[in-house]
């Protein structure tokens, strides 16, 4: 499956072709979940949010520029989507009453297999330990394969500030990246 | 390994071990739909809401013209006295009178008033033909007392209402 295959997929969806709407999905519900849910933990607001990610794709596909690869695009989206979602107060007063089942659901959520590569993985523990503003730089740079430039542009933020942030995040994941088995990083 | 490499690797696998619940394809479709719907014809939202605009504005003046006829909440309606030799005129003329009372007592006392005329006139209704001829016969004795006992409570406000007693 190709860009071209897949835009056209989205353009009949968006007029309302449901067949093509259930190829997109099956295309891309993967990425885009698994984006959402290295940037947020609780399993229903990840849901949630998808569910927008795919009604802001039909609504905004006059948006798309074809010069530019189908996955920036959805990229872009998404991390609007999760940062509009970051915005809204009267998310953060659910939050509130949230922060108290917080154990339970962080648990419900990081299931089994998550807490077991965490625990092999430490380096992946320390990036989900890591503030939302480094985390998302890190994983739209070693997830997606993004240049410091493009990250900029989707998150609407200068360079500068995402070189900073990048630059953070790597400080903080290496400080235990050596004290376990960086063994044959040097610095 | 380089750090670098170890992130990506750890990311990767990550990735791997989250997957998209399969139930949340169902919610997504639903939304989709109602996006199809909502472009093909207009917000559902919009039309609904144009429905209740519509409804309210025609429940308003049957719910005020309802409200305005106290007679209706002794009487039920005018159909009743109809049913007994009376005739629209009648009813509206004890209206006016249930108005004029309302002006005059207060709202406890116009709720017992209210509430004894009720009972009262439904004995009266009860002997009374559809021609306005009364049969008082028909009353058994138990509800001859009960008319006289109401009979005798309404005398205050009677008086009241003429101005005989003095406050």
């Amino acid at each position: 499956m190709n860009d071209k295959e897949l835009i056209s997929w989205i353009e009949k969806a968006a007029l309302g072709d449901e067949s093509s709407f259930q190829l997109v999905y099956q295309a891309t519900n993967q990425d885009v979940y698994r984006t959402v849910a290295f940037l947020v933990y609780n399993k229903q607001d990840i849901e949630d949010i998808v569910n927008e990610i795919y009604l802001r794709m039909w609504r905004s596909f006059h948006t798309y520029d074809p010069n530019r690869p189908f996955r920036y695009w959805l990229h872009g989206i998404t991390v609007r989507q999760v940062q509009d979602w970051k915005r809204k107060t009267w998310r953060r007063i659910r939050l509130f009453e949230r922060n108290r089942q917080m154990t339970f659901e962080q648990f419900e959520w990081t299931d089994k297999i998550v807490l077991q590569s965490e625990m092999q993985h430490e380096l992946f523990s320390v990036v989900r330990q890591l503030s939302y503003k480094l985390r998302v730089v890190v994983i739209l740079r070693y997830f997606h394969d993004y240049a410091l430039v493009e990250i900029a542009d989707m998150l609407q933020i200068p360079v500068g500030t995402v070189k900073s942030r990048h630059h953070l995040a790597l400080r903080e994941l290496r400080k235990h990246f050596d004290m376990i088995g960086g063994d044959v990083y040097v610095y | 390994m380089s750090i670098d490499k170890e992130l990506r690797e750890e990311l990767r696998q990550a990735a791997d071990s989250m997957n998209c619940p399969p139930e949340l394809y169902g919610r997504v479709r639903q939304s989709y739909q109602h996006y199809v719907k909502e472009k093909r014809g207009g917000s559902p939202m919009k039309k609904h809401m144009l429905a209740g605009i519509i409804a309210v504005a025609i429940l308003i003046p049957s719910v005020v013209f309802a409200a305005s006829y106290l007679a209706d909440d002794i009487f039920g309606s005018s159909a009743i006295i109809e049913q007994h030799g009376g005739i629209q005129e009648d009813y509206e003329e004890i209206e006016g009178m249930l108005q004029e009372v309302k002006g005059k007592l207060t709202e406890d006392e116009f709720k017992e008033y209210m509430e004894l005329t009720k009972q009262l006139m439904q004995l009266k209704l009860k002997i009374t033909d559809e021609n306005g001829v009364k049969h008082e016969e028909k009353l058994s004795q138990e509800e001859q007392q009960q008319f006289e006992q109401l009979a005798s409570r309404l005398v205050p406000y009677f008086e009241k209402l003429n101005g005989t007693t003095e406050p």
